[in-house]
């Protein structure tokens, strides 16, 4: 039952599998909510009562994917709880639903779209950073003569 | 209990994941399979075809589903959500779908923003301390 580290493996290998055995194969997608297991302290009497009341810890989650076909036994299984990566994950549910449907594998949309993405927000950057370059010595005039060279200054002293 | 149109399953859907948000514990499962009853018969295996699956003369719907996970002495509480998909649908759905997962998991980890900002305070604290 391997897991693997990289949602990219984990997809791969599905889409395989899926291709192997279209009828049979299931993908599980399970949301979990767990609280974070506490410490243990020494003095045990009132410890779980204070602690709980005294930890506002937020419940953790995660998202297993887990892709299972009966009839061989295979099982391949991603884990993760970043949610920056739940829309990207199911859109590899979506396209994983095409070969269980017994549509044609589509042409990478994803691959040309995420460069693109990340050119935005690096531009984006770039600007911002002009902006403040530019808005700086106008706000510091008064102390420092040179924006960067005042800064170094500081640091090193 | 019979399928759901998709409209109403991602109702259902969204009031599921409401249902777990607050709690600090539970499960929410969707599975997604090849919907296979109740469908016009794969033709019958040939020397090229040994498995008709494989290659079916038309596309098959999918069935996806959603459960709490409550069972045994919990099934009183189960929810059992259940949806099939068109072939052309598929698209649209998981795009849908996607939007209200995202916004129903909301105990994982957010983006970490904070890191570079720790890092600099914690600089801006050493350097600090030798200075004085």
């Amino acid at each position: 039952m391997p897991h693997y580290a990289k949602s990219e493996e984990w997809l791969r290998e599905s889409q395989l599998l899926l291709e192997a055995r279209p009828t049979t194969t299931r993908i599980t997608t399970k949301y979990s909510i767990k609280t974070p297991k506490l410490r243990k302290s020494k003095t045990a009497d009132d410890a779980p009562a204070t602690e709980t009341a005294a930890a506002p810890k937020p419940a953790r989650g995660f998202l297993t994917l887990k892709t299972y076909d009966p009839a061989s036994g295979v099982t391949l299984k991603y884990r993760t709880s970043k949610a920056a990566e739940v829309s990207r994950l199911i859109m590899c549910l979506g396209k994983l639903s095409r070969p269980m449907a017994g549509l044609p594998e589509q042409k990478d949309e994803a691959m040309a779209d995420a460069p693109a993405e990340e050119g935005t927000p690096a531009a984006e950057k770039s600007e911002a950073a002009a902006t403040a370059t530019t808005a700086a010595p106008a706000a510091q005039q008064a102390p420092a003569t040179g924006g960067g060279k005042g800064k170094k200054k500081k640091g090193k002293k | 209990m019979g399928h759901l149109s998709n409209d109403e399953f991602f109702t259902k859907l969204v009031e599921l994941f409401d249902s777990r948000k607050g709690k600090d514990h539970g499960h929410i499962f969707l599975t997604q399979k090849r919907l296979s009853y109740d469908q016009p018969p794969l033709p019958e295996p040939t020397s090229d075809t040994i498995l008709p699956d494989l290659h079916p003369p038309r596309p098959l719907p999918v069935l996806i589903r959603a459960t709490n996970g409550k069972g045994k002495e919990n099934r009183a509480k189960k929810i059992k959500l259940s949806t099939v998909v068109d072939p052309d649908a598929l698209p649209a759905f998981f795009e849908r779908y996607a939007d209200v997962c995202k916004a129903g998991m909301t105990t994982l980890k957010p983006r970490d923003r904070s890191k570079r900002k720790m890092k600099g305070k914690k600089k801006k604290a050493t350097t600090g301390g030798i200075g004085a």
